[in-house]
């Protein structure tokens, strides 16, 4: 909530569905072919309707299911055509628009857990150097089938935090963001591996070693509250994007 | 190349779909509404499918157990296992044997010479709505009530359509000026008597029936049915078409047509679309109107028209599709319609055609089918498609609105629709009874039989080698579509074809009114010499007989019509006098007999509604048709006149002359087989009694003895 009581980041995926939902519904009538999609629907009502209407008709009913199947096909086929357009920048704003809105920073006093994937040479020598505000709760875990060192960390006072994971001779850092709002979460460091960055890591890339794989803060997951329910954000805009997009595809008669 | 080219393109589809499902995580595969309608439209869709599936299982016995309860066995006496019956509404069989003698109809050729070809005897009169009453009835009109496409209210003498009756909602209140309707529109059918596609439904047999005339409004029936000829237009008319255009013009179409004026605007032309009476305003004449622009670009020869949302172009000499338009009348008030635009003049001048509206089949607002969902059925499979009962504009060629090839591109274009309908229904049809009757024979046959005579009045101007051959174009094309059914159905079909009335010249005008007035049987007013339409200026004080309509003559009854004054002991000489002045009355310009037989109404029918019939039925002869001034109750000084109308050849004259065709793919044995026989005829080879009330005989038909007809390209 925010300092007037307002759900911020409700209104924020609200805001974001209906610009989305507007964007997508008009990129979608200029990139398909409306008029087979038209044509793929009616078809589609059509056998439905069939079904009923020759409902004694056995051989005729089966080659109704028959033809719903493909109908679907051709609808779905279609219908997706226009997603080639849309997927690669909608996917890379949703990744952003998730560091936002996916997780809530750590709470001051609450425990959580500083993961680091090293290589098997270092498991053992590998240390969590913590700034003032952080502090280690209990010993570290070593998980050698992972190649794993987990620590349970609280953070003292609200703050943006870096700490250091020491090992052969050598710092790697990673940020920890302590406090309320919507700050711009990174849940994992990581090392080479370009896409996997792309999709989960809001840093920089590790330096190059073949120590330290990846350094992990376990953010909570952020709900938000709307209409009465508590909703993962994707969720939120999974459905406000279909309602604004169904109420623009109707004042601008484009079928989807 | 080409094929490498393929390969390639469906290798990039394949990694692109395999990208598509597998590279993006979970969370970020939703790619916003358009993604997200059409995976839920999908899996809603097959989860009805699912639903209906489980529904369709689980309630399957109790509908058999219902079915043997109901001692519903069908088929059991069943001589066939099909039925298919095309209904060529007006082929002639004269004509017929001509284009099989000169080799045109090669699988009509072979459906005769290996099955059964006959004339079919017609109704009293020959008029299609009468024909096809009995055709499904297997009646005649005196048990079914059909006696012409108008019948006369007897209190004011002014017609009304005979085949339905449509009223206002039955409930509505006011607010100030505004009558709100509660409900919607009540239609009656007035055509009496049982088809036998009921019969046969009732008894488990599956029909199909598409347009068979006079079935609006639907019954309801076990089978589904598309309801044909009668079927009105938005406005509640038989059919009204629009002529849009820029020139001033105070003329008025004498019927079928309204002229309506586009605005020329800054950039552009602006005019409407009328259609049906504001539903809020009954009675006040006020229109709704459907807007429309036409942006024209001279040097193309195209225009661009905006309709409502809807944006398309025309070319010169073009039809659109079938536009769906609104007529909007306040909030939730409004009637769904179809039309389609032809761009006829474009500079200096912009003349635009627009189709009578349709009702839109796919969004109903009067039921056109039963069940109502298989109209929209059909619309979703092919796209709209005409609903009107007379959906060929024969008025607009008439009026010289369309001509000769914009007329024609009008009716095959239906036509195709109607064989689309025709093949789904075979399909859906494995076993019972699929009847499809063909417009387009009778329309093409009354319009251009002008160039199948020397001397017809309406072609004289156009010189013999430069008439085209559409009749003779349009039996090739109805044999090409025979020879395609044939290939869709076996041995255990029985397929026959129809025809409710054959054609012949309509050269001629006879008024009846006029001869009436002549000979003193239908007084004027005052100081008149002849009278309006609908017998405007008639005195009914001193008028004994008169017409209306296309053969009906009738006497001005006294205790039957308001101001009649014919004693009902002076009927059946009055009778006998007409019938012996009028039966052989010759055309003085020629000397051909006008009028080849007059038929007392009591000896050709039987019934209880023979007292709705008119009293003697006119024969015309050969040439020779009822005027278009008589039809509408005009009264002229000419008796007989030169009929100068694109409508040129015509069927509604003495019903000897002009009988139907009849084709079966089995030997019939009778001689004279008429139409009242095909309805017994059908029910007998499914095995089912035949209903006490029938006046029809069935034929004896032979068993499959060969097998499936092969077909001829023709």
């Amino acid at each position: 909530m925010g300092s007037l009581g307002v759900n911020i980041p409700a209104l924020i995926v609200l805001g974001i569905s209906v610009v989305i939902g507007l964007l997508m519904v008009l990129v979608f009538a200029y990139t398909s072919d409306q008029k087979a999609i038209h044509v793929a629907k009616d078809h589609l009502k059509a056998h439905l309707l069939a079904l009923r209407l020759f409902q004694d008709q056995i051989a005729v009913v089966l080659r109704a299911y028959g033809r719903i199947l493909l109908a679907t096909g051709r609808y779905l086929r279609l219908a997706f055509k226009p997603l080639l357009f849309v997927i690669v920048p909608l996917t890379f704003l949703i990744v952003q628009i998730d560091r936002y809105l996916g997780m809530t920073p750590i709470e001051a006093g609450r425990p959580f857990l500083v993961k680091a994937r090293v290589a098997e040479s270092v498991l053992n020598d590998a240390t969590l150097l913590l700034p003032q505000g952080l502090e280690t709760t209990a010993p570290a875990v070593h998980v050698p089938a992972e190649n794993e060192i987990a620590w349970r960390v609280v953070a003292l006072r609200d703050g943006d935090y870096l700490l250091n994971l020491h090992a052969n001779s050598h710092l790697f850092s990673k940020s920890v963001k302590v406090g309320a709002g919507l700050p711009r979460l990174s849940p994992i460091r990581l090392r080479g591996r370009l896409w996997e960055r792309i999709f989960v890591s809001g840093e920089p890339a590790l330096a190059a070693s073949d120590v330290v794989d990846a350094i992990e803060v376990q953010y909570p997951a952020r709900d938000i509250a709307f209409a009465g329910f508590e909703w993962n954000w994707i969720w939120l805009f999974f459905v406000l994007s279909l309602v604004t997009g169904f109420i623009f595809k109707s004042v601008l008669g484009i079928e989807i | 190349m080409k094929q490498d080219r393929n390969l390639a393109r469906r290798k990039f589809r394949f990694v692109g779909l395999a990208a598509l499902v597998l590279c993006p995580l979970a969370a970020h595969a939703y790619a916003g509404p358009g993604a997200g309608f059409a995976v839920l439209s999908s899996f809603w869709t097959l989860f009805v499918a699912f639903l209906y599936s489980i529904y369709a299982f689980f309630v399957w016995p109790f509908r058999q157990l219902f079915r043997v309860l109901r001692r519903r066995k069908a088929y059991g006496k069943a001589q066939i296992k099909r039925a298919v019956i095309l209904g060529f509404d007006g082929m002639d069989p004269e004509l017929t044997e001509r284009f099989i003698t000169e080799g045109r109809l090669p699988n009509l050729a072979k459906l005769r010479d290996q099955g059964t070809f006959r004339k079919l005897r017609t109704t009293y009169p020959p008029i299609s709505p009468v024909a096809w009453s009995t055709f499904m009835t297997g009646v005649n009109p005196g048990k079914h009530n059909i006696y012409d496409f108008l019948a006369r209210d007897l209190g004011t003498y002014l017609p009304f359509l005979s085949s339905a009756e449509i009223k206002g909602p039955k409930r509505s209140f006011k607010i100030g000026k505004y009558t709100v309707p509660l409900g919607g529109a009540r239609i009656k059918g007035m055509r009496k008597g049982i088809p036998f596609w009921h019969w046969l439904g009732d008894a488990g047999i599956f029909c199909s029936v598409i347009r068979v005339p006079v079935t609006f409004p639907p019954e309801k029936f076990p089978g589904v049915l598309l309801s044909g000829m009668c079927v009105p237009d938005l406005k509640g008319s038989q059919g009204t078409f629009c002529l849009c255009t820029t020139r001033m013009s105070g003329d008025k179409f004498r019927e079928g047509g309204v002229r309506v004026p586009i605005q020329r605007k800054d950039s552009h032309f602006a005019s409407y679309v009328p259609g049906p009476e504001d539903p809020l305003t009954p009675g006040s004449g006020t229109e709704l109107r459907v807007g429309f622009e036409v942006h024209r670009d001279p040097a193309a020869k195209r225009a661009r028209f905006e309709v409502d949302s809807q944006s398309f172009t025309l070319k010169l000499g073009e039809y659109s599709e079938w536009i769906p338009v609104k007529f909007k009348a306040g909030v939730g008030f409004g009637a769904h319609g179809i039309c389609r635009f032809y761009l006829k003049e474009l500079s200096p001048e912009v003349e635009v055609y627009v189709t009578p509206v349709n009702i839109d089949p796919g969004k109903p607002d009067l039921p056109i089918s039963h069940p109502v969902t298989y109209s929209i059925y059909l619309a979703k499979l092919f796209g709209p498609y005409a609903t009107l009962g007379l959906a060929e504009d024969t008025w607009a060629l008439n009026e010289h609105v369309l001509d000769d090839q914009a007329f024609l591109a009008q009716c095959y274009a239906n036509h195709d629709d109607r064989e689309r309908m025709l093949f789904d229904a075979l399909e859906k049809t494995r076993q019972g009874l699929c009847a499809c009757v063909f417009d387009t024979t009778d329309r093409v046959q009354h319009m251009f039989w002008r160039y199948l005579e020397d001397d017809h009045p309406a072609a004289r101007e156009v010189p013999r080698q430069q008439r085209p051959e559409v009749i003779q174009d349009l039996y090739t094309r109805m044999d090409n579509l025979i020879g395609r059914v044939l290939k869709e159905i076996e041995d255990d079909t029985l397929l026959m074809i129809v025809s409710d009335h054959g054609f012949k010249s309509f050269a001629r005008c006879v008024n009846l009114n006029a001869w009436l007035h002549q000979n003193g049987y239908l007084a004027l007013k005052a100081g008149k010499t002849e009278s309006g339409d609908w017998f405007e200026d008639v005195d009914w004080s001193r008028t004994r007989a008169y017409t209306m309509g296309l053969n009906g003559l009738y006497l001005n009854l006294k205790g039957r019509e308001r101001e009649g004054i014919v004693d009902a002991e002076d009927t059946e000489s009055l009778k006998n006098e007409l019938r012996d002045k009028l039966n052989g009355l010759k055309d003085p310009a020629s000397g051909r007999v006008g009028i080849t037989g007059v038929f007392d109404c009591d000896a050709v029918y039987a019934g209880p509604y023979v007292d709705n019939a008119p009293d003697l039925i006119v024969g015309y002869g050969d040439g020779f048709r009822a005027s278009w001034d008589s039809v509408m109750g005009k009264v002229t000084a000419q008796i007989f006149e030169d009929n100068l109308k694109a409508w040129s050849g015509d069927h509604c004259i003495d019903p000897r002359l002009v009988p139907g065709v009849l084709f079966c793919n089995r030997k019939i044995a009778d001689e004279k087989p008429a139409i009242v026989d095909v309805a017994p005829t059908v029910m007998k080879l499914f095995g089912l009694p035949l209903p006490g009330h029938f006046d029809g005989k069935p034929w004896t038909v032979a068993a499959a003895t060969q097998s499936s007809l092969g077909t001829i390209e023709s």
